[in-house]
């Protein structure tokens, strides 16, 4: 590239000036509004320092929300995973090229599908009464089933949609990750008579190490946009079983009370760990 | 032979996990009350598009779907003239800026949806723009422009960089040679990146529950909303809401699908 043209500056600048204005004006206006009391009713407020915060603190609901989020990260992350090497493996294994590429593309559509049509056609599946997936469990006691007003399932049961959107995408990657590895180590593997178990333990999924790492970064990240299914589903209930911090943040700030500056602060708590902790995973396993 | 048949049935139970739902939601959207609320489910019924002109004759969501379309596409449109050059510009000029730019772009992904909609709803609504088309393609810029440059980076990296200096010989300059050579080689990659962007904006729920209340209502948001119309929920046209709004996304299905064989095709040599 000619490095006197000024090709790099006009195709950067205004788009990153852009960016930057698009992402820095709600950040900074966030942190402004967390410092004050306003409402929604008025548009008048007051700055009262840190005590949004101090109140955070002292709110059980708040830290009730911080519980159920990260174990919703946990949760969707690992299952996901250990989902995606399976079924990514099973098909390099078991389906002929051909049919290989039929199931990608069927395993594609749930991620592709709006989250909330997801939401709606699950929420269906597990009705109470009518539910298609709950029949069975029908049919044997006749008692209805209701996993998502139950606060021990309900979450489960969202999270399983969430798994069901990302997995069959994630072992898509994964399967076009094992067919780029290079043939010659599991051919030595299989000649030493390795079971396809072993050598996918061994060899394979040692060697795809990287990605899979950066894979599971992604999901966490993604993780974080929980808010459609859970609104769609649950509501952030039964009580507060699945209220996860943006869930909070939202009904503090428009349902119950109107305090956007008390959701403000929640939000900029969110901010600030999802930007500190992702920055530095990211930086430390791309280096 | 017997664990080969057992990983096989397993593969199409899986499959059928993916599509048994898709299949009952479509099958539900053409039944009445009757046929969907029953105790056992029903395979055979007489089939009513009640539920599909209901949901086409209404007002609110013609209006949705309008809304949908000019907001999605512009935000592409937006992240195709910003997001593009931008990419290309990175792609050529690997150093020390443009990886710390390209970070930058990535790290967007990072901000929670909540830290987003909340000020930017004190935004529109102190510059008179809360609730209008604008103001929801702008903020969707924001998404549509980082993934654009992110996905499209590699794609203008797969250009041979012999065909561009064999245009500069030629007698091209920079620019000309990213109009002329670097966007049609790349463009079917480039579409991919395009159209994965589509997919995200229109699936977007929490920023347009928050900064929309009416005149700028995106279609998932009508949708969600049929769920909430009096004390019963009425399935059916739920059903018909839910395949109306998923059409969009799974025409791209062939299109996203090469794209990712593209990317990790590439990675082989």
């Amino acid at each position: 590239m000619n490095r006197r043209s000024s090709l790099p500056y006009t195709f950067l600048i205004p788009t990153v000036a852009l960016l930057a204005i698009l992402a820095l004006t709600p950040t900074i206006y966030a942190l402004n509004v967390s410092f004050t009391d306003r409402t929604l009713f008025s548009s008048s407020s007051n700055y009262i320092g840190f005590e949004n915060y101090i109140d955070l603190l002292s709110d059980r609901r708040f830290v009730n929300s911080a519980y159920v989020s990260l174990k919703w990260e946990i949760m969707t992350v690992t299952t996901t995973m250990i989902m995606a090497v399976g079924l990514g493996v099973l098909m390099f294994e078991c389906a002929s090229p051909k049919m290989r590429n039929l199931y990608c593309l069927i395993f594609l559509i749930p991620v592709l599908l709006p989250r909330v049509c997801a939401a709606f056609v699950w929420k269906f599946a597990f009705h109470p009464l009518y539910g298609i997936v709950t029949y069975p469990y029908r049919a044997i006691t006749g008692q209805p089933l209701d996993l998502l007003a139950d606060p021990t399932t309900a979450l489960m049961v969202v999270g399983f949609v969430d798994v069901w959107q990302w997995g069959f995408f994630f072992a898509v990657i994964i399967v076009k990750l094992l067919e780029s590895l290079p043939p010659q180590p599991i051919e030595a593997a299989r000649l030493d008579n390795a079971k396809p178990w072993q050598i996918h333990f061994y060899v394979t999924i040692p060697m795809l190490k990287a990605p899979l790492i950066s894979l599971a970064l992604v999901k966490a990240i993604e993780s974080l946009r929980s808010f459609d299914l859970i609104y769609v589903m649950t509501r952030g209930g039964p009580g507060i079983a699945t209220e996860t911090l943006d869930m909070y943040a939202f009904s503090q700030g428009f349902i119950e009370a109107g305090k956007i500056g008390y959701a403000s602060s929640i939000a900029v708590i969110m901010l600030l760990t999802t930007i500190i902790t992702f920055t530095i995973i990211w930086k430390r396993v791309n280096k | 032979m017997i664990t080969r048949f057992l990983g096989k049935s397993l593969l199409v139970f899986c499959a059928a996990c993916v599509l048994v739902p898709l299949l009952w939601t479509l099958m539900n959207a053409f039944k009445v009350n009757a046929d969907l609320l029953t105790p056992v489910p029903q395979f055979f019924f007489d089939p009513t598009f009640e539920n599909i002109t209901y949901v086409l004759s209404r007002q609110s969501v013609f209006g949705a779907l309008y809304n949908s379309l000019i907001i999605c596409l512009s935000a592409v449109g937006l992240g195709l003239v910003l997001g593009l050059p931008a990419a290309y510009a990175i792609a050529r000029n690997p150093n020390r800026i443009t990886q710390e730019i390209q970070f930058f772009v990535l790290s967007l992904r990072f901000l929670p949806p909540v830290a987003v909609a909340i000020p930017f709803m004190v935004i529109w609504l102190n510059l008179g723009m809360y609730d209008t088309r604008w103001s929801m393609i702008i903020t969707y810029s924001l998404i549509t422009i980082s993934i654009t440059i992110w996905l499209s980076i590699p794609g203008f990296q797969q250009v041979p960089k012999e065909i561009e200096e064999a245009a500069r010989v030629d007698g091209y300059g920079p620019y000309a040679v990213f109009a002329k050579v670097a966007l049609p080689v790349a463009m079917k990659s480039l579409l991919g990146a395009l159209a994965f962007s589509f997919v995200l904006v229109w699936n977007e729920f929490m920023l347009a529950l928050m900064l929309t209340t009416s005149d700028a209502k995106t279609l998932p948001i009508v949708a969600s909303e049929m769920s909430q119309q009096g004390l019963n929920v009425p399935w059916g046209i739920l059903n018909a809401a839910v395949v109306l709004l998923s059409i969009p996304p799974l025409l791209l299905l062939g299109l996203l699908s090469s794209f990712l064989n593209r990317s990790f095709a590439q990675k082989n040599r």
